[in-house]
């Protein structure tokens, strides 16, 4: 039964995974930039909820959303502050644009991590539990009941971002900017709202990611470092800007390490992803479902 | 304006910027007269470590426009060429170095070749997980580097003002390289694509080469600071190749100013040195300097060079104005 054991655990950490990659991806989608500070959202979405219960003492279904806040209200101060000069007539920053981007969000990386650093400190918490029960027999598979209670949520925000971004008055705004922000904005379309819309929306789901695994990866400032490369593996395996690939990319990167953990090499399981993020480059830029931009 | 003229600009700016470096170096040089601490010395020799990579990282990022997220990976590359040779076989330092060269260009030449056609975000990508998988197989080969637990490396000198010196005259051959590299078509070149890849290409760039050998040329100065850096610490672990040492290298090259001579080296030792005085008052120096980046990034995008340039040539250019207005 290992290998049912194994697809399992795959498939929920490839949920948690998708909650991070699917606002990557809408970024990348909307700004054409990789936001290299997507780790520090998750990071501040798992002390919201790990702070808010062990302090104030609420229910964890009632931090769940405040995280959720948290990493939405962050995002727009991102977006205001930081990502208005990639789209707003700064004519002569074409040139550095990509580079301005990079740096400006691996400097809020830094910063971000230090500062939580240095006013919750260093040491790890642990998250409370969705519920209380240890085990659950799921067909011929145990697993803990937190985590399966924290995929199936997962997968409701999901969905719900999924038909949010799909059939929404906002959610199609923001699909046509990703597709042509001058055509969008010919259309009426204001592209500074959805640039806005889409940050908030990255940030709040990366903190829900956090949040929902805040119980198994204790939070310290240094958490969202790995699940913001596996993110940025995603993304690159799923066609930067496709909602759908990272959907996918996210299950297969999931089953993939927990199989290649066991049948390959334990030590290196954090490797393979990014062996795969260089080959795809090197040999299939648009990743399995990547979609080109239309022009005017 | 005649392309004579432009050249010309460039030439005696370019003059201007290495006598600052030539000036920064020489008050170096100086300092142990002023500085006898043992500690503080030990510091400045730090300092000229990330100087050398925030060097070799400016020369690719800056005047090439290849925006690498690896070169604390070529340096931890570098230190730990030396530390295998002379732990597994007992090599000398005159071996150990070189040999740190030579792999870490390698490596970069490689490296090089497979993120040749990926630009911006895309490039940023490939070579942070090309640093992360060096540095997590480094730290997982266990029978050979140790892993964590680092690797001892044997000295070279005696005393530190020795390293010191050692230390200051590679900083100042890395900074005359690179400046007669730029003055020569190959700087024009690297230049040139990063302006504008496809234009440079039309004109007869040989993308393909030059792109290349920023990659390598970039890679083997950092491998000789690790390595060097090896030595002098007598001790190299993963950790020296750990995205904050990247977010620390970058934060030097974006405050001093992008694709500048002195900005780097200069501003490698302001916040090298200040980060040691900030540890002294709870350990602020990453919040500040995450934050300079930011700032610097987002509204000062020359760095402290280019402020310093800029505020000089408006005081050289009041009295002129002055003088024509009569």
């Amino acid at each position: 039964m290992l290998t049912l054991d194994l697809a399992i655990n795959g498939l929920i950490i490839g949920v948690f995974y998708a909650l991070m990659a699917i606002g990557l991806s809408l970024i990348f989608g909307i700004l054409k930039v990789v936001n290299f500070a997507h780790g520090e959202f998750y990071m501040l979405g798992a002390y919201a909820y790990t702070l808010a219960g062990l302090l104030l003492g609420i229910s964890p279904w009632i931090s769940l959303p405040f995280a959720f806040l948290v990493g939405m209200i962050v995002g727009l101060i991102v977006e205001r502050l930081l990502m208005r000069p990639l789209y707003s007539g700064y004519t002569s920053w074409a040139v550095m644009r990509d580079e301005y981007a990079v740096i400006v969000t691996f400097g809020l990386s830094l910063l971000l991590i230090n500062l939580v650093d240095k006013i919750v400190g260093p040491y790890a918490y642990k998250g409370p539990a969705l519920v209380d029960v240890t085990r659950i027999a799921l067909g011929p598979v145990l697993i803990s009941g937190h985590r399966l209670i924290a995929a199936l949520a997962g997968i409701g925000v999901i969905i719900a971002t999924g038909l949010i971004v799909r059939y929404s008055y906002w959610g199609r705004q923001i699909q046509a900017v990703a597709q042509n922000r001058l055509g969008a904005s010919l259309a009426g379309i204001d592209t500074a709202k959805a640039s806005a819309i889409v940050f908030a929306l990255a940030g709040g789901l990366a903190a829900v990611s956090g949040a929902l695994l805040a119980n198994i990866f204790n939070p310290t400032p240094d958490v969202g470092v790995f699940p913001a490369i596996k993110s940025y593996v995603i993304v690159v395996l799923g066609g930067m800007g496709s909602v759908p690939g990272s959907i996918v990319a996210s299950l297969i990167l999931g089953v993939l390490e927990s199989f290649g953990g066991v049948y390959i090499s334990y030590q290196y399981r954090d490797t393979f992803g990014l062996v795969i993020l260089i080959l795809v480059l090197m040999f299939r830029p648009q990743g399995l479902f990547g979609e080109r931009a239309r022009d005017v | 304006m005649k392309a004579e003229d432009v050249q010309g600009g460039t030439r005696a700016r370019m003059r201007t910027e290495l006598l600052v470096s030539l000036g920064i170096l020489a008050a170096v040089a100086l300092l142990p007269a002023i500085v006898a601490n043992e500690y503080w010395r030990g510091v400045f020799i730090v300092s000229m470590y990330f100087a050398m990579l925030a060097a070799a990282w400016n020369l690719l990022a800056g005047y090439t426009g290849q925006l690498s997220l690896a070169p604390a990976a070529f340096g931890m590359i570098g230190g730990y060429v030396t530390g295998l040779l002379s732990y597994h076989y007992n090599a000398p330092p005159m071996v150990g170095i070189p040999a740190a060269i030579v792999v870490s260009g390698l490596i970069g030449f490689v490296l090089g070749r497979i993120v040749l056609r990926l630009r911006g975000p895309y490039l940023a990508l490939t070579t942070l997980s090309f640093a992360e998988i060096v540095r997590l197989i480094i730290s997982n080969s266990i029978e050979i580097t140790r892993g964590d637990l680092g690797l001892n490396v044997p000295g070279i000198f005696d005393h530190r003002l020795a390293y010191y010196y050692a230390m200051l005259a590679v900083l100042l051959a890395v900074q005359l390289g690179l400046y007669f590299l730029l003055r020569t078509p190959a700087g024009l070149y690297l230049r040139a694509i990063r302006d504008d890849e496809i234009a440079a290409a039309s004109r007869g760039v040989k993308i393909v080469l030059w792109k290349t050998n920023a990659f390598t040329l970039s890679a083997a100065i950092s491998g000789l600071a690790g390595a060097l850096y090896g030595h002098f610490a007598q001790f190299v672990s993963p950790e020296l190749g750990l995205i904050s040492q990247t977010g620390i290298i970058i934060s030097m090259v974006v405050i001093g100013g992008l694709g500048t001579l002195p900005g780097p080296i200069g501003a490698a030792f302001l916040v090298y040195i200040a980060s040691e005085f900030l540890r002294g008052f709870g350990g602020y120096q990453l919040i500040v300097f995450a934050l300079l980046v930011i700032i610097f990034s987002r509204f000062f995008r020359e760095g402290l060079w280019g402020l310093l340039r800029r505020a000089f040539e408006r005081a050289r250019a009041r009295p002129a104005t002055a003088q024509a207005a009569e």
